[in-house]
């Protein structure tokens, strides 16, 4: 019986081999386009709520905020795309900001790579018990995440002090031409992401685990150390989160991480990943964040009470998630092929 | 299924069994202040944020302070944000054989029926800042002094009676937050002029409230004031992220808002407001009148009491030179605190013991003894859902204290 | 192995099978292993605190345990279809707010709160039946939208924390009967119960063959559809519950309610054997997983370990009761494959 990591229905197995077979999209460049079709149709139909809508303003309002979410989605859809789930995202996000601030003193060029570093090994201790103790992900990471909370809790008696590395206040906080220079590494981010899944052999054998633990070991990857490097870099990119975050407000405080639990998992499944592991890109995480984000600064400014603005967010998530089905890329290929000449 | 169920029940009552005997043995030593000591329990909803450290460090330094170092055997038990684990607390400090209980309640009606039940025991139970319904309990606390309709009051003053407003609220379905804000609709509802164009939950965090800020500012770039609760320090970054105009706004009490009020680059750009709201200081003095009934210093039967309303204008922010609260200021240097730290942590009447390593780390100040309190308490008025379960508030309920209406 | 045995084996593995050493069965079964970390647990807090010992210390702990307990065991059932119900949290405070909203005396009224709170929950239930298994999608992000529309729809019915629980519930639940037994464990062990017989139900077995492997119980003729939705309605129901015996311990409405069972829930299913790769498990582990979680609160409490890591102990015992969990299923499966 199926333990532990990569486990997921054969007939997607088979889809995808099908799928590549086949000229034209790919399924996962279709939702990627889609989602990015609706942030825009989104911002540009905020504009009837508020004329400071869809402003370049107002984008880059949004990017700098999605910008979390998009790092700890690459984490998260990392680990997801394993066929785990990390729950202890939320508590490192505190620890990165709680460890770059309190050794803020140190300087940038130490302080910030060593809450990298600390945040990585907790995550590779994450994926160790994943990987060879047959621990399910869910537990791990959320008994991690525990851990972690309570220890930072010990460590900084409830009230965390220091304030953010410079470098990490620059990153935030500071413009280059013209644009904030936040904006810039959230595109950097987003290609180097997408490159590292797509282009280089760590994230070839990354999805070959997800799709199929078994046939990936047997293709000669070594699929325990493959998951607990994927665990530490989701932790390594949780880490990051709180360290911007530490940047954007100057300070570290224990509830920082809270809000990105939830949301980074549903920025990576609205992005077209499958939460049985496998399939997904990161661009298409990118542009669910970058929604979930989106809809956050309208549905604020909705003149409704707070339960009728909770109503419609979680509506909204359920409804991109129909239009983003996969059954869109199967229709929309039908299409194509009833076409004449292909 | 059922078959082993019974078979484990018979088994387990076995085994409970055995470990009675086991356990009576063990036990006996703890039995309730057999040293003599009184034995106090602090229990926190949540130690996650400056706010709930000091009010815990506070307690923490006046146990220690003389005579009470002797008398008093203080045990810290954090429960998260879970109603039902704080229940289960106070449960096992019941049976622990408690003698009094010093908690920021979570919930203002869910642990009733388990203090009901302390209290048939003999357990005093002191709520500090947040509160409960249930009438046996004391209740310490500021939030019947009008923190929402006196700070709107300020604001619409501030905004010369017109103009757009962000409402940064606290947690959502919480009942203090509900009361500051009703408190301050109160207020701009008398202004048709006054427009709240965004209002947002902002969980009482930095953080939460500089993003959720930053979001209404792209929608509302133009505008003129911000109503905060705690938090509001965030409010002031995220008007910075978005440019160099600031706006008349009202918040609580961290040091970062005081510096800022008080800073005349940023009064030149457009601060102005007040500084008021939940004090720390009050987990202290819901400690001290509790020991003070526990050695029979003081007869007080249970009731809900007022701690007055923190009010710091802009033009009264004073910088403390050491680390007392001394000359009546209020705010402590940047290099000292940072800036979420709150500042309302001493009170040179009711709690003259205190210095600022009490509030930071819980040491007692080298020197000071317990001092008496005021004989007085204020009685706090009656307000539904807050201190009371069915009852109805004044008649001047929201009437302004601190600060009359400008036009 | 052909599919149809495969199948049958999933769902043999859970009810009682006949052919496999005794000893070895029990171990392997979640519920007894968590049942043993449970009293091996009581007796660590009985030495700490004699009073662990006394009607009223164990009632209170069935009390507390109660709601939990019925939450875990409703996303056990999606669990065990190999699907994922985040909407427990919404069902939960949207019960919880009705009920305090809407109080109804006396035994009469108590029983159409139940009623109405079990109907809403599988309503809700419903919903994300349909949306997992006829429109496709990804149970995890529906069930999260699922739950953050009860959310609002708790928020728009209480703003505040308040109302009052009918005297019948808020007392007659938390009572003890025949002055040694809890009246919610009786409760629990009802559910329990009429899970056992429930096992012994096609509908059961469906549920068990679809989380172990869909496309075999497919083609052995499953309406794999139609189970998975009876799984969400079932666990809908369960949440209902859940929110309805919650509301006797706190006697009062709160539109948050729910949210701390987020992840208990699933934490409490885990340690009681569950496999979150479906098919493998009970809601009867899952109860006592969580009664487990809501005693170490108690134990840690009684050992008095200092408040701010209680965490990273709750985290250790968590990760190390998988641990044991598993060595002995390892155990137990050598022994079968021999």
């Amino acid at each position: 019986m199926a333990t532990g990591t990569g486990n997921r229905e054969p007939q997607s197995f088979e889809r995808r081999a099908d799928e590549r077979g086949s000229g034209g999209f790919s399924s996962e460049t279709v939702t990627t386009l889609a989602i990015f079709g609706l942030c825009v149709l989104l911002l540009l139909a905020s504009r009837f709520i508020s004329p400071a809508f869809g402003s370049l303003s107002h984008l880059q309002t949004i990017l700098i905020l999605s910008s979390f979410l998009i790092v700890a989605g690459f984490g998260q859809g990392m680990v997801i795309m394993t066929g785990g789930l990390d729950l202890s995202i939320a508590s490192i996000i505190t620890l990165g900001g709680v460890a770059c601030t309190t050794l803020g003193h140190m300087g940038s060029l130490m302080a910030i790579p060593l809450a990298l570093v600390i945040c990585a090994g907790v995550g590779l201790v994450s994926g160790f018990g994943v990987a060879k103790l047959r621990i399910p992900p869910f537990i791990m990471t959320m008994a991690m995440g525990v851990i972690v909370y309570s220890a930072c809790l010990g460590y900084t008696k409830g009230s965390p002090w220091g304030s953010a590395p410079e470098a990490a206040i620059t990153l935030m906080k500071s413009d280059l031409l013209g644009l904030p220079l936040a904006v810039y590494f959230v595109v950097a981010f987003a290609l180097f992401g997408w490159f590292l899944q797509k282009r280089t052999s760590f994230g070839r054998r990354v999805q070959a685990v997800g799709s199929n633990a078994r046939a990936a070991q047997l293709a000669g990857v070594r699929a325990a150390r493959v998951t607990m490097l994927v665990y530490a870099a989701s932790a390594a990119s949780a880490g990051l989160v709180g360290v911007m975050l530490a940047g954007y407000a100057d300070g570290a405080t224990l509830r920082m991480g809270e809000s990105y639990l939830l949301t980074s998992i549903a920025a990576v499944v609205i992005g077209g990943s499958s939460i049985l592991g496998g399939a997904g890109t990161f661009l298409g995480t990118v542009g669910g964040a970058i929604l979930l984000t989106t809809l956050g600064t309208i549905i604020q400014s909705l003149g409704v009470d707070e339960g009728w603005r909770t109503i419609i967010e979680g509506m909204i998530i359920v409804i991109a998630l129909l239009l983003l089905r996969d059954q869109l890329y199967t229709k929309i290929r039908m299409m194509t092929s009833a076409l004449p000449g292909r | 299924m059922t078959q082993w169920k019974t078979t484990l029940r018979r088994s387990a009552l076995g085994a409970l069994g055995l470990l009675a005997s086991l356990g009576l043995a063990a036990g006996a030593a703890q039995a309730k202040t057999a040293d003599g000591k009184y034995k106090i329990y602090l229990s926190l909803s949540y130690s996650g944020n400056a706010w709930q450290s000091e009010a815990a460090n506070i307690v923490k330094a006046l146990a220690k302070t003389p005579p009470y170092d002797t008398m008093v055997d203080l045990e810290e038990v954090i429960s998260g944000t879970d109603p039902q684990a704080q229940i289960s607390a106070y449960e096992s400090m019941i049976a622990a054989g408690a003698d009094g209980v010093v908690s920021f309640p979570i919930s203002a009606t869910a642990l009733n029926r388990t203090i009901h039940r302390g209290c048939q025991q003999g357990v005093l139970f002191f709520m500090y800042d947040a509160t409960v319904t249930e009438p046996c309990a004391y209740n310490v606390s500021y939030i019947t002094s009008g923190f929402g309709e006196n700070s709107a009051q300020a604001l619409v003053n501030a905004m010369g009676g017109k103009g757009k407003i962000f409402l940064s609220r606290g947690v959502p379905g919480n009942s203090v937050d509900k009361r500051h804000t009703d408190g301050a609709m109160s207020i701009f509802d008398k202004y048709p002029n006054i427009e709240v164009v965004a209002e947002y939950y902002s969980y009482w965090d930095d953080r939460t409230t500089q993003q959720e800020t930053a979001k209404a500012l792209a929608a509302h770039p133009d505008v003129d004031g911000i109503w905060a609760q705690a938090g509001e320090y965030g409010a002031i970054q995220a008007l910075f992220d978005a440019g160099d105009r600031l706006v008349p706004m009202t918040g609580e009490n961290s040091n970062g808002f005081r510096l800022a009020l008080a800073n005349p680059d940023y009064q030149a750009r457009g601060l102005k407001g007040v500084s008021s709201g939940s004090p720390p200081a009050q987990s202290g003095y819901a400690f001290k009148l509790m020991m003070e009934i526990l050695t029979g210093k003081r007869q007080l039967e249970p009731q809900s009491i007022q701690y007055p309303l923190p009010w710091v204008p802009a033009d009264e922010v004073t910088l403390c030179k050491g680390d007392r609260i001394e000359n009546g200021c209020n705010a402590f240097p940047e290099d000292k605190v940072p800036s979420s730290f709150v500042t309302e942590v001493f009170n040179p009447d009711l709690l003259p013991e205190l210095s600022l390593a009490s509030a930071l780390d819980g040491k007692q100040t080298e020197g000071a003894t317990i001092q008496p309190l005021p004989t007085e308490v204020t009685k706090a008025p009656p307000e539904p859902g807050i201190n009371c379960q069915k009852c109805e508030p004044p008649a001047d309920h929201f009437a302004l204290t601190k600060i009359k209406p400008a036009m | 192995m052909n599919t149809a045995t495969q199948t049958a084996d999933a769902a043999a593995a859970t009810s009682p099978s006949r052919q496999r050493p005794p000893l070895r069965r029990i171990l392997s079964n979640g519920a007894v292993i968590i049942g043993l970390v449970y009293l091996t647990l009581y007796g660590i807090y009985a030495l700490n605190e004699p009073s662990a010992l006394t009607v009223y210390s164990f009632s209170s702990l069935m009390n507390n345990a109660a709601p939990l307990a019925l939450a875990a065991a409703g996303v056990t059932v999606v669990i065990l279809s190999r699907g994922f119900d985040l909407s427990v949290a919404g069902v939960i405070s949207l019960t919880n707010v009705l009920m305090a909203v809407h109080p109804m005396e006396g035994a009469a009224g108590g029983l159409t709160s139940l009623a109405l709170c079990l109907v809403l929950g599988g309503a809700i239930g419903a919903i994300n039946g349909i949306l997992v298994s006829y429109v496709k999608l990804q149970s995890i992000a529906s069930t999260l939208g699922v739950m953050i529309v009860c959310q609002g729809a708790a928020l728009l019915i209480l703003d505040a924390p308040g109302g009052y629980v009918s005297d019948w519930i808020s007392y007659g639940l938390t009572d003890v009967a025949l002055e040694v037994l809890p009246i919610s464990g009786l409760i629990l062990l009802l559910v329990a119960c009429l899970w056992g017989l429930f096992l012994r139900t096609d509908l059961a077995v469906g549920i068990y063959a679809v989380g172990a492997d869909e496309n075999a119980a497919l083609l052995s003729g499953v309406r794999v559809r139609r189970v998975r939705l009876a799984a969400y309605i079932l666990a809908g129901a369960l949440y209902g519950f859940a929110g309805y015996m919650l509301s006797a311990q706190t006697a009062t409405g709160n539109p948050n309610a729910g949210e701390p069972f987020i992840l208990l829930a699933f934490a409490a299913a885990a340690i009681g054997g569950t496999s979150f790769a479906g098919g493998q498990g009970g809601i009867v582990g899952s109860m006592i997983g969580a009664a487990t979680l809501m005693l170490l609160q108690k134990v840690l409490f009684s050992a008095g370990v200092s408040s701010f890591y209680t965490g990273l102990f709750q985290g250790v015992i968590l990760i190390a009761a998988i641990l044991f969990s598993g060595m002995l299923t390892t155990i137990s499966n050598k022994g079968r494959a021999q």
